[in-house]
């Protein structure tokens, strides 16, 4: 009997010839990453200390640290905040990057996402890096176990296998096929399970497209998702790879514990209606509701794909007046290569307002909204308060509908413009 | 060591499938960090008397993929203030449940436990057999263990406990 991409990946990590869903392993990861932010960060190092005595993490090559929340600082407390993570990797020799946009994405350019590596995260946005056939778990406050031995608990998960056909229509991206899915099996489909992606429309849909995919797959209960790499997306993280593993792929024999066929035809542009990310709804339902403000970034969008969509949408037109469109390129390298094609230029004569990368506009701590705003966005989540005030609401949707909808000043179907 | 059996009234059903815990103590309150002061803001949504009727011991009931969204420690931390031992679900959202799990709060998934119980009725949660009892109604209703790293988590009283346990263990000194 054949295995899948996961239980190989955890089958190596655990020292085991084989596992199977359901067993409980010892694994060692291969990376450890975290952003530093209150509560996490700051616990991790000083429990690690003062409860565990532990005063250097083992092997640093293994960790990786980046400050891409409360950035840039806004007050003396935040940048003490970032001095102390500073230090800390300082004194332990881990690699700190700053600046450089937002982890999920840096940590791919930079040569985290190794096919076949076992990635572990608090946040579980890190299962994007399953993009590149690296199993990214966001394991919670499990992540102490890894700050103060090599090695963490886990139940091997079983795996959901999505095989998709056919291809996406002209506006339609992969932000809205992520919440297709969602609605059409459930928000708790993939529950405690591994989603992986395969079948022929995958050939149809970018790299871009797929860490869209794979790093919202929470919302479906996955605890990540997974995609076979192919000779593009080998290239690009073999080539950039920090640690030599043998590549691994699922078997034909594998066994799943669910299969879906979903058809990208059939995907229409979506909204997800406040405030749940479980409600997907077609968006013709909610064209022409008003909308003061836009956002398109995050680690779930604001790559070149999103942004050339939105640059298509925009060009030549200008978004209504008192709009607010914020554009925030997901990585300060997606940044450069988005002015080189002249999408910077033509989003800024549209009267977006585009920033350095930075997480902080997808948690409200800046763009903050008030009371009985409504915002179109491609952030992580629509649930109350994310964005700003209790009272305020957001409808995530793909970058090119943010982009329509900036234009009209109102929840607007970008189908037409492609 | 083993699991004490958790013994105690159902202190509220959460009926709502894909339940947001934060709507416990609501969005506004999300940052509160004193115990005591979330345990009297919490449930007034619900049920504006809750922190009156509740009793230590008492246990929560949900539905399907109980935590869904993005859940805040905040409502665990107010019901854990007023002494509520554990939380019962048809099935729970991942992140959520580790959440707590860490906390060192039982978090027991039992498919039908909607049908096994009405609010108030004096419940069990007997680890050995795996099984809910429902003493007011006569019934039982067994569930899928807790594997055996989660046990031991609920046993020491928190993963951080557990680990410091884990590391006594394999440097020889008593735990």
């Amino acid at each position: 009997m054949g295995s899948t991409i996961t239980e190989k990946v955890l089958a190596r990590v655990s020292g085991l010839p084989t596992v199977q869903p359901g067993d409980e392993i010892s694994v060692k990861p291969d990376f450890v990453l975290m952003y530093d932010f209150p509560g996490y960060t700051d616990s991790y190092f000083r429990q690690m200390k003062e409860e565990f005595g532990i005063d250097k993490v083992g092997e640093p090559e293994r960790f990786g640290v980046f400050i891409d929340h409360m950035l840039p600082t806004a007050t003396p407390q935040e940048e003490e905040f970032h001095i102390a993570t500073r230090r800390w990797c300082a004194d332990n020799g881990v690699a700190l990057f700053e600046r450089r946009g937002i982890g999920h994405q840096v940590s791919a350019e930079v040569g985290f996402a190794v096919p076949g590596a076992l990635v572990v995260h608090f946040d579980p946005h890190v299962a994007q890096l399953g993009t590149f056939g690296a199993l990214g778990l966001g394991i919670h406050r499990n992540m102490l176990e890894a700050f103060v031995g090599d090695r963490i608990s886990l139940k091997v998960p079983g795996t959901v296998r999505i095989n998709l056909v056919g291809s996406l229509q002209p506006g339609v991206m992969a932000r809205d096929l992520f919440h297709h899915l969602v609605g059409k099996l459930g928000p708790s489909s993939c529950r405690f399970q591994v989603m992986e992606l395969g079948g022929t429309g995958l050939r149809g849909l970018s790299t871009e497209g797929l860490q869209t995919i794979t790093g919202l797959s929470m919302f479906t209960g996955a605890i990540s998702a997974i995609v076979n790499p192919d000779e593009e997306r080998l290239a690009y993280a073999l080539a950039r790879a920090r640690k030599a593993i043998e590549p691994v792929w699922s078997d034909e024999d594998a066994t799943y514990s669910a299969v879906y066929e979903i058809d990208l035809t059939e995907v229409e542009p979506i909204v997800v209606v406040p405030p749940s990310p479980a409600d997907t709804r077609p968006l013709r339902e909610f064209a022409g509701l008003e909308v003061q403000n836009g956002y398109l970034g995050s680690c779930a969008s604001g790559r070149l794909e999103d942004l050339r969509a939105a640059a298509r949408v925009l060009a030549g037109g200008h978004i209504v007046p008192g709009f607010s469109l914020n554009v925030v390129p997901t990585s300060q390298d997606i940044m450069a290569a988005a002015a080189r094609e002249g999408l910077i230029s033509a989003l800024v004569e549209a009267g977006a307002f585009v920033s350095s990368s930075s997480c902080d506009y997808c948690y409200g701590r800046i763009a903050t909204m008030s009371a009985g705003q409504r915002a179109v966005s491609t952030g992580t989540l629509n649930v109350r308060g994310r964005m700003g005030s209790p009272d305020s609401e957001i409808y995530l949707c793909s970058a090119a509908t943010v982009a329509a909808s900036a234009l009209e000043g109102r929840i607007a179907d970008p189908r037409r413009y492609f | 060591m083993t699991l004490r059996n958790l013994r105690g009234r159902v202190a509220f059903i959460f009926t709502d499938e894909n339940f947001d815990v934060d709507q416990i103590v609501g969005v506004k309150n999300i940052r509160l960090q004193d115990e005591q002061e979330l345990a009297r803001i919490a449930m007034q949504a619900y049920d504006p008397t809750f922190s009156r009727d509740v009793r230590p011991g008492d246990i929560l009931i949900g539905a399907a993929n109980f935590g869904y969204g993005h859940p805040h420690y905040p409502p665990m931390v107010a019901m854990r203030g007023l002494g509520i031992a554990g939380v019962i679900a048809e099935s729970f959202s991942p992140g959520y449940w580790w959440g707590e799990m860490a906390e060192g709060f039982p978090q027991i998934a039992c498919a039908g436990i909607l049908g096994l119980v009405e609010r108030w009725d004096d419940i069990e949660v007997d680890w050995a057999n795996s099984s809910i009892i429902n003493h007011s109604k006569g019934r039982t209703l067994s569930f899928a263990p807790l594997g055996r790293v989660d046990q031991k988590i609920i046993e020491a009283g928190g993963l951080v406990r557990f680990l410091k346990g884990a590391r006594d263990e394999r440097s020889g000194e008593p735990a």
